[in-house]
């Protein structure tokens, strides 16, 4: 899976419609170790900008589903 | 070879009409343009007959409304049958980029005289799902897969900004009270509130660090400007707006393939392009309308054309510099802030409000030094950008 750092983020509290259910979330960009940046959903601990994260399966296996992140 | 001496013809506004922004109904998005449309034409004592061409900004009308080929669904509404109509999307710079390909018509002599409208009908949708049309306007494949919305783009962008350069909460928020001071005095904006650094600093989050008071408003309002050769301009104006500079320039949608989030080279570069056409810089624009869609927003702006240093922009705002007495005020209008922000009319309504301020026609609010103004105008987080520098003529 893929591991980086965050190069920043936000808590989204209002969603758009069909993401409403889940908000409060955390979004992030991550710069990734293996180059590039991406941005993902975090899951479990809020992060902050330093922070390193690792990507972990999205339990919806559907092509639009979001990359999922947690505090590593 | 500078910029302008590119164009054949020198172009000038002869009249500029704007709808109040607000959540208006029982206006339609037809409505709305053809009242904004009919007041640029009296304005300019001309009728339909003199317009040759017709340029839309719209950003999302099929979408809010259904409606799709809006352009000649509103010119022949405003009686102009026969000219070239077309719409311009480029998200919330559709009207300034409707207006920069109007300018490049009349300046190359293709046409004499043209109208330029900026539409936006949005408060017949909820808020969720304004929300969700508005991510449209950046990456589904990427960022907005993720969760994100325009509030939250910004909400990053402002988070790394506090972290590289120490701008604080305080100072997002003085952009907020400042535009709302001077919208509380614009009759035609759409919330006419002064608000205080308290309230401001603790309204509702809606994404982190930027809560409901950095946003720009939901809103439906039409704006028009008509547009002629500079050697005509008196037939129609006895106070013709002189464009003298102006340039577009895009960039990456997505947020996270920008190398650095803290500016925006759209902005950098249609600024520089704007600056060397008018053979200005800087230090001799007397006031300026900027993007505030979110009030980070007004600051990278404020960076990016070179009236504040890197990172110094929250400083100079929080010290009073952008107030309608500071040394360089910004948007005096109320900006998207407090003015409303009917997306794809904006653009159009920025240049209303510097021609206003250059003619010496905006009231309480008029500035003293009104020479030169200029107009930014920003699409998505950062992917286009227009520029426009007016002057008395």
């Amino acid at each position: 899976m893929r591991a980086g750092i965050v190069y920043t983020e936000t808590v989204v509290h209002a969603a758009a419609e069909r993401y409403a259910a889940e908000a409060p979330f955390q979004v992030a960009i991550v710069d990734l170790r293996e180059g590039g940046r991406m941005t993902a959903r975090i899951t479990g601990d809020r992060v902050a900008i330093g922070d390193s994260v690792i990507e972990i399966e999205n339990a919806d296996s559907s092509p639009d589903a979001a990359p999922l992140f947690r505090k590593s | 070879m500078s910029h302008a001496a590119r164009f054949a013809v020198e172009a000038a506004i002869v009249g500029a009409g704007k709808t109040a922004f607000g959540a208006f109904p029982d206006k339609d998005l037809r409505a709305l343009a053809v009242e904004a449309g009919k007041k640029a034409l009296a304005d300019a004592k001309c009728g339909p007959a003199d317009i040759q061409a017709f340029y839309l900004g719209n950003f999302a009308g099929p979408e809010f409304t259904g409606q799709s080929h809006l352009a000649p669904y509103i010119s022949t509404a405003l009686g102009m049958t026969g000219i070239p109509a077309t719409r311009f999307e480029n998200a919330c710079a559709s009207g300034g980029s409707a207006f920069f390909h109007a300018f490049i018509a009349v300046a190359s002599g293709i046409y004499d005289c043209v109208m330029v409208l900026g539409v936006e009908k949005m408060t017949s949708q909820t808020t969720g799902r304004v929300t969700e049309i508005l991510c449209g306007a950046g990456d589904w494949s990427g960022e907005m897969r993720a969760g994100s919305t325009f509030p939250s783009l910004f909400g990053m962008i402002a988070r790394r900004h506090m972290h590289e350069f120490g701008t604080t909460r305080e100072h997002l928020s003085a952009v907020a009270v400042k535009n709302h001071e001077n919208g509380a005095l614009n009759p035609d904006a759409q919330m006419r509130k002064v608000i205080t650094l308290e309230q401001a600093m603790n309204g509702r989050p809606i994404a982190e660090p930027l809560n409901l008071y950095d946003c720009s408003l939901i809103s439906d309002g039409a704006a028009a400007v008509i547009l002629c050769a500079a050697d005509r301009a008196r037939r129609f104006s006895d106070k013709p707006i002189s464009v003298l500079g102006i340039a577009q320039a895009s960039d990456y949608v997505a947020l996270d393939r920008k190398q650095d989030i803290t500016t925006f080279p759209a902005v950098q570069l249609a600024g520089r392009n704007a600056y060397a056409m008018a053979g200005l810089g800087p230090n001799e624009i007397d006031f300026a309308e900027l993007h505030d869609c979110f009030t980070i927003a007004e600051l990278i702006a404020m960076e990016d054309l070179g009236f504040a240093g890197r990172g110094k922009a929250g400083f100079f705002t929080a010290e009073g510099g952008t107030r309608r007495n500071g040394a360089k005020p910004v948007n005096a209008s109320g900006g998207l802030k407090s003015k409303g922000h009917p997306v794809g009319a904006t653009g159009v309504a920025q240049l209303c409000d510097v021609v206003q301020q250059l003619r010496g026609e905006a009231g309480e609010r008029q500035l003293r030094r009104n020479s030169v103004g200029l107009a930014q105008n920003l699409g998505g987080s950062g992917a286009s950008c227009v520029v426009t520098i007016l002057g008395q003529e």
